[in-house]
Order: structure tokens, then C-alpha cells, then sequence
């Protein structure tokens, strides 16, 4: 009996909420209005959303005459058939998935080493290399002088073009060394003690206790790469180089210029009001299913950086 | 043709890109000798004229800058560039830009220095913005090699349209589409079966059009007769460009707007938002908006809420086009309203009577300064003159190949083979005409004949286009290029005059302000600089009457 007794005080503390005396009637009203509140930016946000859904599912006459809100009418897949049947798709689609990838390994890697060093406080020059990172931030070359510079060093028409220029965001490289600077030095210490050189404990000890900040910045190179397409468009010359981003914006701008303009021959066909958003959904879908496996990671990843830089 | 506004803003933003490296670009180019064409004639024909077919003496490949349209995207097995190599003996090297940012991606292979020879797909206008940067050939100097282009410049008397491209040195540095013909696209839509109901005639001037919209009005109370699109970047942007050129003034009103209008009775410009005509066109809108005819809302809604008015019976009459008649409103009535009909009326005609403006230049090609070092220079000049001006190059781009895409009936007619589609021609074919073999395609298919041009049209856009081609076509207002010192001050006077004659156009139509107000308004518009402004073209003007005239 007593030893009951003695564990149920024990875990009581842990296992419910602590009443507040706060917890008012005023308080309560005030998360009921909250939750609408947070409610209704849900709707605002889904609905674009849904409406892309319902559109790319949608016959055509329905679209053009307003008729499609969130449920799609005159249902069909006529159109993710055609879309997928555009070899070009594919193709680019493929492209940007290789560029993805490997420019976010890229990027990690680079990423990592830098703000590691950087996180050293005893080392020399350390602020001349913020400096460097730094201006970046504030200053550029200007488009016509990086197209030259990269047109000169060969790139143009590669996967490097896209990957090298772009490898350090200066942001998330801030972020990581605030990162890297919270972790007690003692721990390095000890690994160094115990013979490991900077490469062993950078890759045994610290990036073990890293993985929370580089899955953080996983998402965050992945995604922004995913949906770039202005590299891709100023130094690639062939279509079947472009990822499908440039592929889509090209397709919506399309639709676009065919309604407005109207008087070149060339527009007289005119992409379907559903091909956009058939073309839409396949192209966001894989990177909204990223999120979820990494969203737990991103909340802490990014606190722990900021809240300590 | 009537974007003109919006490829301008675009030329403009690549012309201060253009500029910040024409300092280093000027440098270099220094004097050409237009005659000396003797280290450049490798692959060139020994003599080549109107009629004759050009066939490069060796092989040769130029690097072109390809709009790349996104519903047929560029394909290297097309039969397009084969029978253009068997033809001409000539391939193309393509640098691929998409469509949706064709103008910045041009800008910034020119700011480079990195531009391919060939610029095709540019607006007469776009291309003032690299005239001082030397980057761009002075075409003019050279059109003595082309004589396709010289003989339907001369045949057509498209002189005085090719003069409005001169810039302040007398040269054009724009190789331009030619029609035989001011092509008219825009116009108004009518339901022609409310028309039937109500036992009304197809209105032939804007007064009968007014009529129109009254006997609507009076049959069904509660709708606004009239709804309008392409109000947005510019509030009716196609409506007021269509009433304008009635008027014979094609820089009157809408997307066409400009602030200099050349009066042909005084020979000088005038200011084109206080012109009498002007008024007259402002006069005309806001009857309709006082009786209720047009609804208000016109001026700020986008097009799909005035499509949907449309389709649901809340309105009868909408600007359109060729295209979107058949691709917009049909389809969206049908779904509605099976029994609705409509179609484009001619555009009604003016107190001046039956006339029309506009200008006969299509996009067109600016050549690369670096082309001109090219051994192969002249033999590219004829081969473009070649595939973009003569009759047998502009029927190979548009229709292909005789006898495999397209067959011609004994009057001459092009009749496409029935396995392949184009604007629904063949609608259950299984090939394309421009995704599956690459012609009509829009880089290098546009311009020429007005046979050509409607060999195309559905029966009732020929049944449009004869009518519009009953009207007479008026003369384009001359060339008045300004000096570098002349442009800056221009332009700081330019759009700030502008804004606020739309501005106040669109007050005045929908009765915000009086009519009453209108010599107040006008002396508000001089108080914009307006007299200098125009003090500033006719100088211009008469200086280049004097030097080039």
C-alpha cells in the first residue's frame, strides 16, 4: 500500500497538466476565438490549394466558366494522362530531381564545413571569413558580370552551373555555426584526448549530435532548389537541360500570353486551363511529402540555431 | 501587335541592362564599312534575286535565339530543320529560352556579349533599347543583300511603316515582319441570338452600336448589356484601342496609347489626350455608363469574372478576339446555355467615317554586330532573307512541304493533309502541324501575303476580315527619333502625362467627374508638361524631315 501510494505522488506531477489558476473563463473563450481564428487561416491557405486539386481534375468548360470551387466537376484524368505523356515532362521532371539532389549534398556538405570552422572561436582570421560569407549577403556581382564569369569558367550547359553558384546559402550557414558554437567545447575536448583529429570528432561527435540543425537545413536546401528556376534558365541553353520549374512556368505563361496577346499565329492553340494545374500538383506533390518526415526536426533544428546565436 | 505597352515596359528594363555595358561594347565596334563585304561572302550565292531559291555553296550553321513556345515544345526531329538544311543547306544552332522569359534571357545575352547571331522574336520598339550599346547591326546598311525583303517593301509600299523604326542616326537596327495588310483581330462580341430576339441589325457605326445596347437594355432591365475584359494592367485596354482606330488614330486610346498623335491635316504632332476625337471617344463611354449600358465594374474586373458575367446571361457584349471567341465564350455559353450564339461584329465605324490605323510590322529579327565579322555574313543575310521573305520561304515555315504536309487545290488554296491537326483543322488527326513537324511555328511562320495570313481563318474570321479590309487603311504617322539628351527628358515627361490622362479618361467615363470639366482638364494636362512634350516630337520631327526626309 504504501509503495502505491508513494509512486502515484511520484508520477502525478508528470502524467496530468498542472491546473493553472489562470484557466479561466476568459482564458477559455479566448482559445475558442483563437482556434476559430487559426481555423479560418487554415481554409485561406487550403483553399488555393484545393482549388488546384478540384481544377486539375475538372473538364475544361467547367473551369472557363467559374464553375469549380473545391469539388471537381465533370471528373476526369484525361488530363494527368496527356501531361504524363509529355516525354519533355519526364524529362525535366528527371532533371530537376538530379539537380536537387545533388546540389543539397553539395550544399550540406560545404555548408557544414564552413560554419564548423567558423563556430572555432580561437581560430584565426575567423571574422575576416564571416566577413567573406557576410558581404555576400549584402553585395552581388550583378547578373550580366555572373553570367560572364560563369559562361568563361565553362559551366554553362552543366549541372555545376546551377549547383557550385548557389552551394553556401550565408543564412543557413549563420544558423548551423550558431549551432555548432552551443555544443560544449569539453565534449570536442574529450575526443581529442580520447586521439581523434578535427576530421574524426567533426564526423563521430559532432554531427551525431548535429543531426536535428542538418535535417533542418536538408529541407531547406531541398526545397529551395526544387523550385528554383532561374539559374537553370540563364545558363542552360537546351530545353531538355531545364528542370520543371522552367518547364511549368513556361506552360502557365503560355496559357497566359495565348488569352492576352492573341494576334501571333503561333499561339492560336492554347494550353488547357487544367494542364496548369495537372502540371502544378505533380510538381509540388514530392516536396509537400518531404515535409511531414522532417517537421519535427525542423522545429527544433531551427530554434536551437537561432536561440543561441 | 496590340501588347505594345507591356513589350515596351520590357524593352525599357532590358535597355538599362543594355546600356550598363554599352560603355564597353562601343568601344570595340567602332567604324563598319557597309560596302566591303569581300572577306564575308563564304557559302554566299554569286547572284541571288527575287524568285530564287537560296542554296548556301557549303554548309553552313548560324546560332539563333529560340522562343521556345511551351504547346509545341522544340524537337530536333522535326522535319522542320531537315528539309530547311536539304533546302538551303543551312542548319541552325539553337540557344532554347522559354517563351515566359524570352525578353530577359535576349537582354542578357546581349549585355554579355554572348548573344547568338540570329534575335528573332522581336517587337519593332524592343530593340531601341541596345541601339547605343553597338551590340545590335544597323540593319539598313545591309538590306541591299535581301532582296525578297526590298521587293515586298517596295511592292506593298511598306516604306513609310519600315521609316518608323529609324532612330535618331537614320538607320533601323529591326528587320520587321511585313503584312500586305493591317491585320484587325480585336473587335466586339455580340449574342446574336439576342440580336434575332429583338429583331436587330448588326450595328454599323457606334451610334447604332449605342442603339443596340439601349434596345437590350430595354428588353432585359436588370442587365448591363455590356461587360468588359482586358481591363488590367490597363483599364479597357482593348475596348478604347478598338474605338480609337476608328478614329484613325492608332496611338489613340487603351493599350495603344501614346501621347503624341500625328495630325495629318497640319502635318505635326499633337497631344493625343486633349484631341477632339479624344474627347469625342470619351463622350461616347460615359453615355454608356450614364444609361446604364456598360457596367462600371468593367474597368477594374479581370477577365475570367467578365467571361463568367457573360456566360451567365448578366451580359451581351464583350471585347474578343479570333481566338478567344472560339476558345473562351463558346465553350463557357454551351455550358450554360446550349441555345446562346455569338460572334464578332466589324468594327463600327466613326464620325470620320470608314477607316482604319494600325501598323503592318510584325515582331521581327535584329542581327548580333558580331554576324557582320562572319566570312559567312552575306551568305546568312540571304539565307534569311530567304526563309522569313520570300513567298516559297514563308509557305515552307507555315505550311511545310508540299505533297507531305499540305496539298494545294486547283485555285491555289492550301488544303493540310487529313492525318494532321492545326487550329482544328483536322480535330481527330493524329499529328500536329507545329508539335509533330514544326511548322507554323511562331519564330519563323508569320508576316506576309494576306492570303497566306488567312489561309488559316475559320469561314466566318475571312467573312470578318473582308469586311475590315473594305475599310481604308490610313497612312503610319511619320518617324521622329530622338536624340540620347532628348529620350531622358522624354521619358521623365512621358508617363507621368500618360497616367494621368487615363486616369482621368476613366473618371470622366464613369462620371466621377463632369464632362463639364473638360477645358479644366486640359489645362491640368498642360500644367504636365504636355505643350513641351509635344514641342519636343514635332522638333524632332522636322529634324529628321530636314536630315532624312
Amino acid at each position: 500500500m504504501v509503495t502505491v501510494d508513494a509512486s502515484r505522488k511520484l508520477f502525478q506531477p508528470t502524467r496530468r497538466r498542472p491546473r493553472r489558476p489562470d484557466d479561466t473563463r476568459g482564458y477559455r473563450i479566448f482559445r475558442a476565438v483563437n482556434g476559430i481564428i487559426l481555423t479560418g487561416v487554415v481554409i485561406i491557405t487550403l483553399y488555393p490549394f484545393a482549388n488546384i486539386v478540384a481544377r486539375s481534375l475538372s473538364d475544361e468548360g467547367y473551369i472557363r466558366s467559374g464553375q469549380v470551387n473545391i469539388i471537381p466537376r465533370g471528373f476526369n484524368l484525361d488530363t494527368y494522362r496527356l501531361v504524363m505523356s509529355d516525354s519533355m515532362f519526364w524529362t525535366n521532371y528527371r532533371n530537376t530531381i538530379v539537380y536537387t539532389v545533388t546540389a543539397t549534398v553539395i550544399s550540406i556538405v560545404l555548408t557544414t564545413c564552413y560554419a564548423y570552422v567558423l563556430s572555432k572561436k580561437d581560430l584565426k582570421g575567423r571574422s575576416a571569413l564571416v566577413g567573406i560569407a557576410v558581404f555576400t549577403m549584402f553585395f552581388s556581382g550583378g547578373l550580366i558580370p555572373n553570367y560572364v564569369l560563369i559562361t568563361s569558367l565553362g559551366l554553362k550547359n552543366s549541372i555545376w552551373a546551377i549547383v557550385l553558384p548557389n552551394a553556401i546559402n550565408v543564412f543557413n550557414l549563420l544558423v548551423m555555426k550558431a549551432f555548432f558554437e552551443s555544443l560544449p567545447t569539453e565534449l570536442e575536448e574529450a575526443a581529442a584526448v580520447d586521439g581523434l583529429n578535427t576530421y574524426g570528432i567533426l564526423w563521430r561527435i559532432v554531427i551525431p549530435l548535429s543531426k536535428a540543425i542538418i535535417a533542418t537545413m536538408v529541407l531547406f536546401y531541398a526545397v529551395s532548389f526544387w523550385n528554383s528556376w532561374f539559374t537553370a534558365f540563364l545558363y542552360m541553353d537546351r530545353s531538355e537541360l531545364f528542370p520543371v520549374t522552367v518547364y511549368l512556368r513556361n506552360l502557365i505563361a503560355g496559357a497566359t500570353t495565348a488569352t492576352s496577346t492573341g494576334s501571333s499565329s503561333d499561339s492560336l492553340a492554347q494550353a488547357a486551363a487544367n494542364i496548369q494545374a495537372v502540371t502544378i500538383i505533380l510538381t509540388v506533390l514530392p516536396i509537400i511529402m518531404v515535409y511531414p518526415f522532417i517537421q519535427r526536426y525542423f522545429v527544433s533544428g531551427i530554434m536551437l540555431g537561432a536561440v543561441k546565436g | 501587335m496590340f501588347q505594345r505597352s507591356r513589350h515596351r515596359h520590357a524593352a525599357v528594363a532590358a535597355g538599362v541592362l543594355a546600356l550598363t555595358l554599352g560603355i564597353a561594347a562601343c568601344g570595340s565596334d567602332g567604324e563598319t564599312e557597309a560596302e566591303d563585304l569581300d572577306g564575308n561572302r563564304v557559302g554566299a550565292m554569286e547572284s541571288y534575286g527575287v524568285g530564287d531559291q537560296f542554296t548556301a555553296t557549303e554548309a553552313l550553321s548560324f546560332s539563333l535565339l529560340y522562343n521556345n513556345h511551351p504547346n509545341y515544345q522544340i524537337d530536333k526531329e522535326w522535319m522542320f530543320w531537315d528539309e530547311l538544311t536539304e533546302r538551303t543547306n543551312v542548319s541552325l544552332e539553337t540557344v532554347e529560352v522559354p517563351l515566359s522569359d524570352y525578353e530577359q534571357k535576349r537582354g542578357l545575352l546581349i549585355g554579355a556579349g554572348d548573344a547568338p547571331f540570329i534575335i528573332p522574336k522581336t517587337y519593332p520598339g524592343q530593340e531601341a533599347a541596345y541601339v547605343s550599346s553597338g551590340a545590335i547591326l544597323p540593319i539598313s546598311d545591309y538590306v541591299d543583300l535581301m532582296p525578297h525583303f526590298q521587293d515586298k517593301v517596295a511592292k506593298w509600299n511598306l516604306q513609310g511603316d519600315i521609316d518608323s523604326l529609324r532612330q535618331q542616326d537614320g538607320k533601323y537596327y529591326l528587320l520587321p515582319g511585313l503584312h500586305e495588310d493591317v491585320w484587325t483581330d480585336y473587335t466586339i462580341a455580340v449574342r446574336t441570338d439576342i440580336l434575332a430576339e429583338l429583331g436587330l441589325e448588326e450595328p454599323a457605326t457606334w451610334d447604332e452600336f449605342r442603339e443596340m445596347l439601349r434596345a437590350m437594355k430595354a428588353a432585359y432591365p436588370d442587365v448591363y448589356p455590356m461587360s468588359d475584359r482586358w481591363s488590367i494592367p490597363t483599364p479597357l485596354g482593348a475596348l478604347q484601342n478598338i474605338i480609337g482606330p476608328s478614329y484613325g488614330y492608332d496611338t489613340m486610346g487603351g493599350w495603344g496609347y501614346q501621347n503624341a498623335s500625328f495630325n495629318r491635316e497640319a502635318q505635326e504632332f499633337v497631344f493625343t489626350g486633349t484631341m477632339p476625337e479624344y474627347k469625342e471617344m470619351v463622350e461616347f463611354l460615359h453615355s454608356l455608363v450614364a444609361e446604364g449600358l456598360f457596367d462600371p465594374e468593367s474597368v477594374t474586373q479581370d477577365d475570367d469574372t467578365a467571361i463568367q458575367k457573360l456566360a451567365t446571361g448578366k451580359s451581351f457584349v464583350i471585347s474578343t478576339n479570333a481566338q478567344t471567341l472560339v476558345n473562351d465564350y463558346r465553350p463557357a455559353l454551351a455550358q450554360n446555355n446550349p441555345n446562346a450564339t455569338i460572334a464578332k461584329i466589324t468594327r463600327p465605324d466613326s464620325p470620320v467615317g470608314s477607316v482604319k490605323a494600325g501598323s503592318r510590322l510584325e515582331n521581327g529579327i535584329m542581327i548580333s554586330s558580331k554576324a557582320r565579322e562572319s566570312e559567312n555574313f552575306v551568305a546568312m543575310m540571304q539565307f534569311i532573307d530567304w526563309l522569313w521573305y520570300s513567298d516559297e520561304g514563308q509557305e515552307f515555315a507555315k505550311w511545310g512541304v508540299e505533297g507531305v504536309t499540305y496539298t494545294k487545290d486547283a485555285d491555289g488554296k492550301w488544303i493540310l493533309d487529313s492525318d494532321i491537326d492545326f487550329i482544328g483543322i483536322n480535330p481527330d488527326a493524329s499529328k500536329h502541324l507545329q508539335k509533330d513537324f514544326g511548322f507554323s511555328n511562331g519564330v519563323f511562320a508569320y508576316g506576309g501575303t494576306t492570303e497566306l495570313l488567312q489561309s488559316t481563318f475559320s469561314e466566318e474570321e475571312l467573312k470578318f476580315q473582308e469586311a475590315m479590309g473594305q475599310k481604308e487603311t490610313l497612312p503610319v504617322s511619320p518617324p521622329r527619333p530622338f536624340t540620347e539628351e532628348e529620350r531622358e527628358q522624354a521619358t521623365l515627361w512621358e508617363t507621368p502625362l500618360k497616367d494621368y490622362v487615363q486616369q482621368q479618361t476613366l473618371q470622366f467615363i464613369l462620371g466621377q467627374r463632369d464632362l463639364s470639366e473638360w477645358d479644366a482638364y486640359v489645362a491640368e494636362v498642360e500644367g504636365k508638361n504636355a505643350q513641351q512634350y509635344i514641342d519636343l516630337v514635332n522638333g524632332a520631327y522636322q529634324r529628321y524631315q530636314e536630315e532624312h526626309g
